[in-house]
């Protein structure tokens, strides 16, 4: 039991192992086959009864047949008794007749079908006999079965079984076998009657030929046998006689007539018998199981080729079918499985039978809602950086118009109206120049103007404490930057670098290196340790509000990076006493890239 | 990967599916040519320039033929017992396509030297005596035969001088019954001599060893009116019908019918390699008065249609 149990339990775990088409073609297969076996089995069965009938009904026929032969071979042996009997012995007194003359006309008459006639009176004296006319010396005819049999049994006439006739004396000494055919008979001599008895030896061989012409077919044969059971003709008779083979004509002799199925020697057999008229002989037709198909040998092997041709072709088809409902599935799993490894782009086919397309609608159908999802996601995240973006150049605006505002006014009230009124210009364009459209790119040289306006502004607000130098390198023209950028690191190089200071110099240099556009701003102010200007980037550095506009240099860097990349942004070179060099890092945008990055900030 | 593996097992099945509806769709071919094959060509050869004493042997021959699908050459000497004719003629056959023979060696040393190379290409089986490298022998027990009609002959016995007659030659089978029966003589303290024929000045007491001798000394018996008592072997009718008319005193019988369809038998199991050792044949001692037994029947007088009439 637990066998079984172990058994089921490795089924499933490998079930649950297989692929969908390997448990439909397996399954499907299996159930076809089993089908197709049984109905083989039953086809069989059904075959194997209707041909066991067709033999059983093929050997009563050819029996009948036989035994219609045999009959009439017997009746004719049985009338030449008759005659001899009737017609000579009855009307003949043998003390003045002689028998031998009119035997003899019998004989020759049959002498194809007889070996002898004779006659012997009661103590088994010759009384006359054709063709030999003599018994031997030592001839114990009254001790012979057909002589006995005749004795005891008068009214009856006898047959007896094959033996070789030896009473008569011939100098040849030929054995030859004969049946017997053997009567009582009343004998007249001198008026008086006694008992005889009439022997008519047939030959073995008439017999046999009246057996041996008789085919069965399928490797079937006949034989014959007496009451009780010993062989009067079998197509291997000597081969029995000489202990080579055996016959189950002991048993057969006990059948009744009729077919039936015996096992003789391990060998399945269909036997037919049938009693042959009077004699009380039995025609025994024997069929092996084994060669009811002998009639065509090759037909179980067709069967089976039929049979594994047929489930050949159902396991082709099942393959077939079971692939073509399973693809759609396998395929939508792949597509499930890259789209778990996150590739981008995978399409979901939506094919096979209804249920699956249902099913791969239904998972494109959530994965586009997914991807809507997750680009919503983007979007708003992309807006969130711009407004943070937006917030961070915002951040410029009060604090500087206050101060600028604050000096217009002072300048004003002291009476320095033309700085004021160059204080105001540089305001409104620096603002012209800040708004842009709102766009974020804008082209170098308006940045670079914007810077001037700014230094503009700061130098009137600083009485002309420094001196600022901008220029723009070869090969810059017409390229396009980051908005407000310069702006903070100029705010930066006043506050930290010259603010002190009667003779700083701040200059913004713009140059072309490869593929980049390079922004240095210098001033020749405190400067700083090289560990700080650095660390002065760092993210996680806290936030330093210093004066002026109170944007840092790293919230210029932030921009920068996010929105070119890692590979651009800021960086800082100082020394202690000898200034600052804060260096842009951007790429060479030119009029139709700066209008596709405006068109990806829009999306 | 595991579709791939599927696939695999798939065409797998596929294609075991279609090599054995393939294989038994040819099978009856292959068979058939198994059976074609299987018919094989048999020498048969005597010893004896007549065959007439083997009659009976050569229809159970002819039945095993029939049965195991063969088909069979009989062969005869020139000379009787002429072993080097015998020799040749044996390796003409074999030279000739012969798949086994079936021999009554003349001289089974000689044949077995001269077939020695062939032996096991082309098997032979021997009647009456043994041959060494020989693919077997059927034959009665030839030493206990000659044993047994020994006895025979020592129920009988009331005196007086045994002759054996020595027609061996250089037949092993033959002279085993002959030193078998001369051993059971002396036993019992019966003189004997052997002699090459039978002389003028037989002694009362008559052992022949094989069936011609056996016939040829009953008929000599019969035809000169001699009283010798002779004890003989054979199943033959001559010897039969010497045996009822009391020529002969008693006989070894065994079938010849047997003999012959087993030696075939053993011939064509060896060419196909199957079949076990031959046991030796039964054989009885009969008398007069044993003859027309319905077993001795059976044994003595073979069912023969031609021979019936």
């Amino acid at each position: 039991m637990s066998f079984f149990r172990r058994l089921a339990a490795q089924w499933g775990e490998r079930y649950h192992r297989m692929s969908i088409q390997m448990v439909l073609s397996l399954s499907f297969t299996a159930v076809a086959a089993a089908g197709m076996l049984l109905m083989s089995v039953s086809l069989i069965w059904r075959f194997s009864s209707a041909n066991e009938q067709l033999v059983a009904e093929n050997s009563r026929r050819v029996l009948a047949q036989a035994n219609l032969n045999l009959d009439s071979y017997l009746r004719r042996m049985m009338r030449i008794s008759d005659t001899v009997y009737y017609r000579t012995i009855k009307n003949m007194d043998l003390a003045e007749d002689d028998l031998t003359g009119d035997l003899s006309l019998l004989y020759e008459e049959n002498r194809d079908d007889l070996v002898s006639l004779a006659v012997f009176d009661g103590e088994g004296g010759l009384v006359s006999a054709v063709p030999l006319t003599a018994l031997k010396r030592d001839a114990e005819t009254a001790d012979s079965d057909w002589f006995r049999s005749a004795s005891q049994s008068m009214e009856n006439l006898h047959f007896s079984t094959p033996h070789v006739q030896n009473i008569f004396d011939d100098p040849d000494y030929p054995y030859r076998w004969v049946v017997s055919l053997s009567r009582h008979v009343q004998l007249t001599r001198d008026g008086a009657t006694e008992g005889g008895v009439l022997l008519v030896d047939m030959s073995f061989s008439g017999i046999e030929q009246v057996c041996r012409d008789v085919t069965l077919g399928s490797g079937g044969y006949l034989y014959l046998i007496d009451g009780d059971g010993e062989l009067i003709y079998h197509p291997r008779q000597q081969l029995i006689y000489a202990g080579l083979l055996e016959e189950n004509n002991q048993a057969a002799a006990e059948y009744r007539d009729g077919s039936r199925q015996e096992t003789f020697q391990g060998q399945t057999r269909q036997v037919t018998v049938k009693t042959v008229g009077y004699t009380g002989w039995k025609l025994v037709g024997v069929a092996p199981a084994a060669n009811w198909f002998a009639a065509s040998p090759q037909l179980p092997l067709f069967g089976l080729t039929l049979l594994l041709f047929s489930i050949f072709l159902m396991a082709f088809l099942n393959f077939l079918i079971s692939a073509r409902i399973s693809d759609p599935i396998l395929r939508l799993e792949r597509s499930i499985r890259e789209l778990d490894k996150g590739l981008a782009n995978v399409k979901i086919e939506e094919g096979g039978c209804y249920e699956v397309q249902r099913l791969s609608h239904a998972v494109a159908s959530m994965v586009s809602t997914m991807r809507h999802l997750m680009d919503d996601i983007v979007r708003q995240e992309g807006q969130k950086r711009r407004s943070e973006l937006e917030v961070l150049q915002s951040q410029i605006n009060p604090h500087f118009l206050y101060n600028t505002l604050d000096s217009v006014i002072w300048m004003t009230e002291s009476g320095q109206h033309q700085e004021a009124i160059q204080m105001v210009t540089s305001l409104a364009r620096l603002f012209r120049i800040s708004l842009s459209k709102g766009k974020s790119i804008i082209p170098l040289a308006d940045e670079l103007e914007h810077a001037r306006h700014y230094m503009n502004i700061q130098q009137i607000r600083y009485k002309n404490k420094f001196t600022t130098e901008i220029e723009a390198g070869p090969g810059t023209e017409g390229l396009y930057t980051l908005k407000l950028i310069i702006q903070p690191l100029l705010e930066n190089a006043i506050y930290h670098g010259c603010a002190a200071e009667d003779d700083g110099v701040i200059r913004v240099a713009a140059y072309r290196e490869g593929e980049d556009l390079l922004i240095d701003v210098e001033d020749n102010g405190l400067g700083m340790r090289p560990e700080l200007a650095a660390s002065l980037l760092e993210e996680d550095r806290p936030e330093v509000r210093t004066r002026g506009s109170g944007i840092g240099v790293r919230n210029v860097h932030q921009r920068v990076s996010l929105t070119f990349g890692e590979g651009y942004g800021l960086t800082i070179f100082s020394e202690p006493d000898e200034g600052t060099l804060v260096r842009i890092r951007l790429p060479a945008l030119d009029r139709e890239a700066a209008e596709r990055r405006r068109q990806g900030e829009d999306l | 990967m595991r579709t791939e593996k599927s696939r695999l097992i798939q065409i797998a099945i596929l294609t075991a599916l279609g090599l054995a509806a393939a294989l038994s769709l040819a099978l009856p071919q292959l068979l058939r040519g198994e059976r074609d094959a299987q018919l094989l060509s048999l020498s048969v050869m005597l010893r004896d320039t007549d065959s007439s004493g083997w009659t009976v042997a050569r229809q159970g021959m002819e039945q095993a033929a029939d049965e195991l699908g063969a088909e069979l050459r009989f062969l005869t000497l020139t000379a009787a017992g002429d072993s080097e004719e015998q020799e040749a003629l044996l390796l003409r056959e074999i030279e000739d396509g012969a798949a086994a023979l079936v021999v009554v060696p003349a001289d089974p040393a000689a044949l077995s030297a001269a077939l020695d190379p062939w032996l096991v290409v082309c098997p032979t089986v021997t009647l009456e005596s043994p041959m060494e490298g020989a693919a077997g022998v059927v034959s009665p027990d030839n030493a206990l035969l000659g044993q047994e009609l020994a006895r025979a002959l020592l129920e009988d016995w009331d005196g007086g001088e045994v002759l054996l007659l020595d027609t061996a030659g250089r037949c092993a089978g033959v002279a085993d019954r002959l030193e078998a029966a001369a051993e059971a003589l002396a036993a019992e303290g019966i003189p004997a001599r052997r002699a090459p024929e039978l002389p003028e000045d037989a002694p009362r007491w008559v052992m022949a060893f094989e069936p011609l001798a056996t016939q040829r000394a009953a008929e000599r018996r019969e035809a000169e009116g001699r009283d010798y008592t002779l004890y003989g072997v054979g199943s033959a009718p001559a010897v039969t019908a010497h045996l009822e008319r009391g020529n002969i005193a008693a006989i070894a019988a065994w079938s010849d019918y047997a003999a012959g369809y087993l030696a075939v038998r053993r011939a064509v199991n060896a060419v196909r390699g199957t079949g076990g050792t031959p046991t030796p044949l039964p054989f009885f001692i009969l008398r007069e008065e044993d003859i027309y037994a319905p077993e001795n029947q059976k044994l003595l007088f073979p069912i023969m249609s031609s021979s019936s009439r």
